[in-house]
């Protein structure tokens, strides 16, 4: 039995490795302000004629994707690009690193925005850099919060594709009700704690029956808080100058954060509906909570739900009463890679397609079609993303977040080799805060401490 | 004789009781997949729908070719049943009947690949696969799944129960090996090999991560991966999902009533034998 077993991971580990022999060994890590051009296939390798493109989009977002696909196939460019829908963002990922392990990659990938250090360190893909730097592909136009989360060491890994951030949102008429003003949204911490008190509302038995306030316990919004806040979330410039080596989840700003959320539930005017993002989104479309941090992209998905019962606002995202002016939101999503596995030819067209995929008009589409921002600015100037403003003026406060958004270390956001598993363990860390089972000080020096032993792990598996 | 009424009433209330909890997530997903999006988000959630609509089936129907999915899956299923039975059965009577050196050992060995966790296996399956060919193929979705160790474990118990003393008068009387198993060891484990069916069949068909790897076409795909399909990134329409899982669940649970028959008398005809 034992014999058994052992012969199946041997197996495996043969297979892995003969499957990673593709590129050339070692990181794609540069140092510092070389030019990247010579990772990119020659200028003139002819693109090939057809190339798969694996992605996660699905529902009305999937429909919006196979637009541009259809869109680029048809422009003439004699390039077909086939779009595979491969589940969620970590089914993606598990298929990919089986594909990769019997090169079967695809040539153009989309991963999630906390897999960025970990698509880096394989030394599987094509920098996006290498690519502007050959073309001297002019990057002006593009969204800065949202083109620098995809850097590090201010080289450009991915190009991102759909991105979004977090805001406010607020049901106007239950402040109508209360008395307070639905066209100005609380924005601090103590604005938000004190709003909340007034909107939660109990029936006869004592029984509450409308909370103010209701975010979900997701590691996304404590990051979001963090850099609102203006501080890093981890060293070494959140790990975008080098790798970051430790976690600053103790500092003074983090702890005021979860003792702000802690009192919230305490006093009963905070509604927690746990690590459940949905349940969040329903307990606001249900008006059980009056106002909740969320994604942008969830702005169509609640005016058509909750929408239809009570009038929505948008707002800007907690911050501290002081307002840090280096604080600022951080952008989410998913970006685009192109696999160093496949042939020149194949990542010539994959570029192609890029290129196309990030021009104003196919943004300004994709925006209308989905919700998500436009990575160019120019897109805001095309027909389908105006009308799209003017159906869902909500998402101007969108638009204004990121734009007004300092770019420093701190709102680029953490980017973290272990960050699937940083972000768990801050969930973790908020939920045992909030049910009482540690103090602020105990909850964070143990997720701090077991992160950190985490980071040391990755950083030297993968130096 | 019949017992007294009063009885009877409470053993029915209770049995009424357990099959309402049984079946509750069902008609709950039912009840939702006739709901609209705004109707969902209501506290607290409504346990019908206050004006009934197929919208969520069209648009199922508009989204992803789910006749095709079901269809991949019956195939695909059904493929690894017959096959599943197949080897099982005759791995089982192996192990059961026949005498031959090292059959304990052999036997035990066997059985420890159900110790091998799938997720050790799938990357050189998926590396076999592909280098027959098969990704996008019935026989790829099918051929890995059709011996099961579980089955012929389950099997060769049952053979076990057949009295020892049919298969000496078989071999008096002049039977193969081959006819003994067919007239006799098949009919008297029919339960057992109910059993091994309906649960080859149910975890093939609810496969997720294996259909997703190794398809890419589209008309290739799963019931489970279709359903993936279904759901979006940032705002979840239950009523959507729901209806899909609905469409997919009600195939399966017309083929247990239907079978069910057949399996009550196969599961009596073994309580009986002997």
């Amino acid at each position: 039995m034992r014999r058994l077993t052992t012969l199946a991971f041997a197996f495996m580990f043969v297979a892995a490795a003969c499957g990673g022999g593709g590129g050339t060994s070692g990181g794609t890590t540069p140092s510092g302000g070389g030019d990247m051009s010579a990772l990119a296939p020659g200028k003139d390798v002819k693109p090939a004629a057809k190339i798969t493109w694996w992605h996660a989009m699905s529902g009305v977002n999937g429909d919006a994707l196979n637009k541009i696909v259809d869109g680029f196939n048809k422009s003439g460019k004699g390039i077909t690009v086939e779009a595979v829908f491969q589940g969620t963002y970590d089914d993606l990922l598990a298929k990919l690193n089986t594909a990769i392990a019997s090169n079967a990659a695809p040539a153009l990938v989309q991963v999630y925005d906390i897999g960025q250090v970990y698509m880096r360190d394989s030394s599987q893909i094509v920098p996006m850099q290498a690519f502007i730097d050959r073309d001297k592909f002019d990057t002006k136009d593009f969204e800065p919060a949202v083109i620098n989360y995809y850097k590090y060491q201010d080289k450009l890994y991915s190009m991102p594709f759909n991105a979004s951030s977090a805001i406010l949102y607020y049901n106007k008429d239950a402040f109508k009700e209360v008395g307070l003003d639905p066209n100005k949204p609380p924005q601090t911490f103590t604005e938000i704690a004190d709003a909340a008190k007034k909107l939660t509302k109990k029936d006869a038995s004592g029984k509450t029956v409308r909370y103010g306030f209701g975010p979900s316990i997701y590691g996304w919004l404590y990051e979001q808080m963090m850099a609102t806040s203006g501080v890093q979330y981890a060293d070494n410039g959140n790990g975008r100058d080098n790798k970051a080596t430790k976690v600053n989840w103790d500092s003074a700003e983090s702890k005021a954060i979860l003792n702000w959320w802690k009192a919230g539930i305490d006093g009963g005017y905070f509604f927690n509906p746990g690590q459940d993002n949905n349940g969040a989104a329903n307990a606001f479309d249900s008006q059980l909570s009056a106002m909740y941090i969320e994604s942008t992209a969830r702005l169509r998905g609640h005016i058509n739900a909750g929408g239809t019962k009570f009038e929505i606002g948008t707002g800007l995202y907690p911050r501290p009463d002081n307002k840090p002016a280096n604080g600022g939101n951080i952008i989410g999503g998913a970006s685009l890679y192109v696999m160093k596995s496949r042939p020149a030819e194949e990542q010539q067209a994959a570029w192609e397609f890029i290129k196309y995929a990030m021009s104003a008009p196919v943004q300004a589409q994709w925006q209308s079609d989905t919700g998500y921002y436009p990575i160019v600015k120019s897109a805001y100037d095309q027909g389908p993303s105006k009308e799209w403003s003017t159906k869902y003026p909500q998402f101007n406060t969108a638009i204004d977040e990121i734009r007004n958004s300092p770019q420093n270390r701190a709102t680029n956001g953490a980017v973290l080799g272990v960050m699937p598993q940083a972000r768990a363990r801050t969930q973790k860390m908020i939920e045992t805060v909030l049910l009482g089972q540690a103090s602020v000080d105990a909850a964070t020096k143990a997720a701090v401490d077991e992160i950190n032993a985490a980071i040391d792990k990755y950083n030297k598996a993968n130096p | 004789m019949r017992r007294p009424l009063a009885p009877r009433i409470l053993a029915y209330s209770v049995l009424v009781l357990g099959a309402i909890v049984v079946a509750f997530p069902l008609l709950f997903a039912l009840s939702y997949s006739f709901m609209t999006p705004s109707e969902v988000a209501t506290y607290p959630p409504p346990i019908l729908p206050s004006s009934p609509n197929f919208d969520n089936y069209g648009t199922v129907f508009a989204t992803i070719p789910i006749g095709r999915y079901l269809l991949n899956s019956f195939v695909v299923s059904a493929a690894v049943v017959v096959g599943q039975l197949a080897t099982a059965s005759l791995a089982a009577y192996a192990f059961s009947f026949l005498v031959f050196r090292f059959r304990t050992l052999l036997f035990f060995v066997f059985l420890s690949t159900l110790m091998i966790p799938w997720e050790a296996t799938i990357i050189p399956n998926y590396i076999t696969i592909r280098t027959l060919g098969w990704l996008d193929t019935y026989q790829g979705l099918a051929v890995p799944f059709m011996a099961t160790a579980f089955g012929t474990f389950l099997l060769r118990q049952a053979f076990l129960q057949i009295p020892r003393e049919l298969w000496d008068s078989a071999r008096i009387d002049g039977a193969s090996s081959l006819r003994f198993f067919r007239s006799m060891v098949l009919p008297l484990a029919r339960p057992a090999l109910g059993t091994v069916a309906i649960y080859g069949f149910l975890s093939t068909y609810n496969q997720y991560f294996w259909p997703l790897l190794i398809t890419n076409e589209r008309l290739m795909r799963t019931t489970q991966v279709g359903i993936a399909q279904l759901r979006d990134e940032e705002t979840l329409r239950w009523g959507l999902i729901m209806a899909g899982v609905v469409m997919v669940a009600v195939p399966t649970l017309a083929l247990l009533v239907l079978g069910q028959r057949q399996l009550i008398r196969g599961l009596t005809a073994g309580a009986v034998k002997g």
